[in-house]
């Protein structure tokens, strides 16, 4: 096990992410075995990347916050208030397509800014921040819709038809490019730029960052405005695949989100991030998703094994930095 | 001193990529104190985790009592009679003494806590060691140095025959060391083996019977304390001669220019009424008491905590006047070149989880990089610039910080300052827990600082380096400053005079 650490390819690239590819292949492999024809592969695959396109963003998003050391638990709420308030202007006051998806990952900043301000400057704790909004969110989403459920344009729409391309043009993947693209721009933020350093750096000692002169506030802020955006364009994606919303649901993805994060290798504690990770888990938590729905189970005994998914994933973690010290 | 109670014999333990204990050997007699001294990075703590079960051990043998042991644990030892007591304490502060000592095994009464019973255990121990504290206080309520105290009696509570002491007066004030010392002397006479971690050539000669030295994982030798010198003992350790005589004058320039005033600064309880100027090229050495109010001082000229009131002047660079400055957070007091080195490192100095590339460039990141982005090229080349000018030990600047040593750690927040050019640098202790050989590197590097112009605040509790170090003392009590002291006219017992006057 250690010479297999020391090889430099497998240093390049992280044992964690290898075993983490390994463990999404040996998954699709027991699904198609196990279920054979029940999981067909083109559509399973089809599927799968529908679910990873919305659940990527807010994925991606999760990760600059807990990179801080914070937490958001209202990612799934929003990306449906984001969704179905956008909608509703575009559905009840004719709003156009464009300008709703514009309005809708705004509404996902909008959340970010509140959020990252009441943590960052007025020191209320993130859990109990995103708690809130998220009932802020759901609130916002039914009173806004009255309570119906928003539907978008569907491809046969001559007029607004054509936001679909940002899932797939004439079969040919869209969604996975932008979301592959979205990764790579988050990895660079992260590791190359001086707010991604700062975000790394201070969910890892606030204290000893603040006392460099660095202004921590706003850095550990962006974090959660980056994360508000990504969970707007998430909302996009969503729409663009599943048409239509509800108000009053999402919660389920906060932990699928945080799930796919925590599994590829950020810490919950801070100061640690790993974006490849975040794919790979986004990715592995999508295909369980199908898997599960292929076997005939339903949304409950998705939820039972995503919640032990996170426990496992974040003992994992907890255990290694023991070990550690 | 006694039959022997402890023999560590071939002590190797490896972690990977470091050989941490190379063939150790190690006994502790019945009835003495037995140093044990080294570099940081030498080996002691890990020798001692070893023998408490922290850590198991790859080969050698430890018998304990006449019988071959191996702790699982520190419940284990404990349950033994072995007990560490550690530099940190591990105190609950919101609970009284009696019951801090009982925790985990308090007195029953059915199944209430029998408190009673546990005020008098603790009375009756105190008694034992001569101390007088009420266990009915809470533990906060005491100083450092009580604590230190109930840790003792706490230790001897558990029937404790052999005690460690982890560099225990650290945190100390000379009075309390004294008073650990009367203990630790009472404890020898009731024949029980003690071992002493410290880096206080002092206080060896002073308290301890035999010395153990390590360097670099290895055992080198043990010596008689009474049949040695300091020079000895610190040419095992370091293989090198130390000066450590009091600087004599001033260095600082007659006509120099005053680069920082402070006047009348006000923060908290701890900072009353502070005045007091630096001028270019100078160390100020800070002396003073535990809790004088010293850090305080620190952290509100450089805008870590609130102050009330005060007025802060620093020299313009450009036109080289003195210009009142507003400083309400370490943003603002960066922007003026106060670069500020805490004395614990590891909470307030360090990125301990990052590089020390990325450590060196925190202060300076807009050097660094071009729009948002970072140019790591020139990060690494600036941060490998000053690992060589340092010296620091590091295998390269990709390293985490978390993997050197403390006087290395150091090095790093040095080099941070450093990058940024800040011309006013505070060090708050900055020696603390680093060992022999590389205090004297950083005293060197303070010097040499001073020499190019920098001007320095140098905190301190250490007599000898506030003797050593500074061109001028200033002194505090309890919040204000009770002394101006030159250098040359400065002495051990003057500073203690002044740094006293307010305690009645």
């Amino acid at each position: 096990m250690e010479k297999l650490k020391q090889n430099p390819i497998v240093k390049k690239l992280g044992l964690n992410r290898i075993l983490l590819v390994c463990i999404l292949i040996l998954m699709f492999v027991v699904f198609k075995v196990v279920l054979g024809s029940k999981f067909p592969v083109g559509d399973s695959i089809k599927s799968t990347l529908n679910y990873v396109y919305f659940l990527g963003f807010l994925s991606l998003g999760v990760t600059f916050v807990i990179a801080t050391g914070g937490i958001d638990f209202s990612i799934g709420p929003v990306m449906f208030c984001c969704a179905l308030v956008s909608g509703y202007c575009m559905t009840s006051y004719k709003v156009p397509c464009a300008a709703a998806m514009v309005i809708c990952v705004l509404i996902g900043l909008a959340f970010g800014i509140f959020n990252g301000w009441l943590v960052s400057y007025l020191s209320v704790p993130p859990f109990i921040v995103s708690m809130a909004s998220m009932n802020i969110a759901k609130g916002i989403a039914s009173v806004f819709t009255k309570t119906q459920s928003v539907s978008w344009p569907l491809a046969s729409d001559p007029t607004n038809g054509w936001f679909r391309n940002i899932v797939s043009y004439k079969g040919f993947p869209v969604g996975l490019v932008i979301f592959l693209g979205a990764a790579i721009i988050c990895g660079i933020i992260l590791y190359n730029t001086k707010p991604g350093r700062y975000i790394l750096c201070l969910g890892s000692n606030t204290e000893a960052v603040r006392l460099s002169g660095v202004d921590t506030k706003k850095w550990n802020m962006l974090s959660y405005v980056i994360c508000g955006v990504l969970v707007g364009i998430g909302a996009l994606f969503f729409v663009a695949t599943y048409t239509t919303v509800q108000p009053g649901y999402g919660d389920q993805y906060n932990n699928e989100a945080i799930a796919g994060c925590v599994m590829g290798g950020t810490s919950m504690v801070g100061g640690l991030a790993s974006i490849g990770g975040t794919v790979i888990g986004v990715f592995i938590i999508s295909l369980l998703q199908q898997g599960i729905m292929a076997f005939g189970l339903g949304k409950g005994q998705q939820m039972i094994i995503t919640g032990i998914i996170v426990i496992v994933a974040v003992y994992a973690d907890v255990s290694a930095r023991r070990r550690k010290n | 001193m006694g039959d022997v109670i402890l023999t560590m014999k071939d002590i190797d333990k490896s972690f990977p990529g470091v050989h941490a204990l190379d063939h150790v050997n190690f006994e502790v007699r019945r009835g003495e104190v037995h140093a044990l001294m080294g570099e940081n990075g030498a080996g002691k703590s890990t020798l001692m985790k070893v023998l408490t079960g922290i850590y198991q051990k790859d080969s050698g043998t430890i018998t304990y009592k006449g019988q071959e042991v191996a702790f699982h644990n520190t419940r284990e030892a404990q349950d033994n009679g072995i007990v560490i007591v550690h530099q940190e304490l591990n105190m609950v502060g919101d609970l009284t003494v009696a019951q801090n000592i009982f925790i985990g095994r308090e007195p029953k009464k059915g199944i209430r806590v029998d408190d009673k019973k546990m005020i008098e255990d603790s009375k009756k121990l105190f008694k034992d060691l001569n101390i007088e504290i009420d266990p009915r206080e809470k533990m906060s309520n005491l100083t450092v140095g009580k604590q230190q105290m109930c840790e003792i009696a706490k230790a001897i509570s558990h029937k404790a025959e052999v005690i460690i002491f982890d560099e225990p007066s650290a945190a100390l004030t000379e009075k309390e060391i004294a008073d650990l010392f009367v203990i630790i002397r009472d404890l020898r006479e009731k024949n029980l083996g003690i071992v002493y971690i410290s880096h206080r050539m002092d206080e060896i000669k002073v308290i301890t019977d035999r010395v153990t030295v390590m360097r670099d994982g290895g055992y080198v030798g043990t010596l008689i304390t009474k049949d040695s010198t300091k020079e000895d003992i610190i040419n095992m350790m370091v293989g090198r001669v130390i000066y450590e005589d009091p600087k004599e004058h001033s260095m600082v320039a007659p006509d120099a220019p005053v680069v920082l005033r402070v006047e009348n600064l006000n923060a908290g309880k701890m900072v009353q009424d502070v005045s007091f100027e630096l001028r270019k090229g100078e160390i100020l050495g800070f002396s003073g008491l535990m809790g004088a109010g010293r850090t305080e001082t620190a952290r509100a000229l450089f805008g870590a905590d609130p102050k009330q009131s005060g007025k802060i002047s620093i020299m313009d660079k450009q036109s080289g006047q003195l210009k009142e400055v507003t400083i309400n957070s370490p943003q603002d007091a960066v922007k003026y070149g106060i670069g500020y080195l805490s004395e614990d490192r590891r909470r307030y100095g360090v990125v301990v989880q990052k590089s020390v590339n990325e450590n060196t460039t925190l202060a300076t990141m807009e050097q660094f990089t071009s729009g948002i982005f970072i140019n790591k090229a020139k990060e690494k080349e600036v941060s490998e610039k000053y690992i060589k000018e340092l010296a620091t030990k590091t295998p390269n600047g990709d390293q985490l910080v978390v993997n050197l040593s403390g006087g290395n750690q150091q090095k790093v927040v040095i080099a941070k300052w450093l990058t940024r050019d800040s011309d006013i640098l505070i060090f708050d202790e900055p020696t603390r827990g680093i060992d022999v050989g590389a205090k004297n590197e950083i005293y060197k590097l303070m010097s040499k600082l001073a020499a190019e112009g920098k001007s320095i605040i140098m905190i301190s509790s250490e007599m000898t380096e506030i003797l050593r170090m500074s061109d001028r003392i200033i002194v505090m009590c309890e919040g204000k400053v009770t002394g101006n002291i030159d250098i040359s006219e400065a002495t051990q017992e003057h500073i203690m005079d002044k740094a006293t006057r307010n305690i009645n």
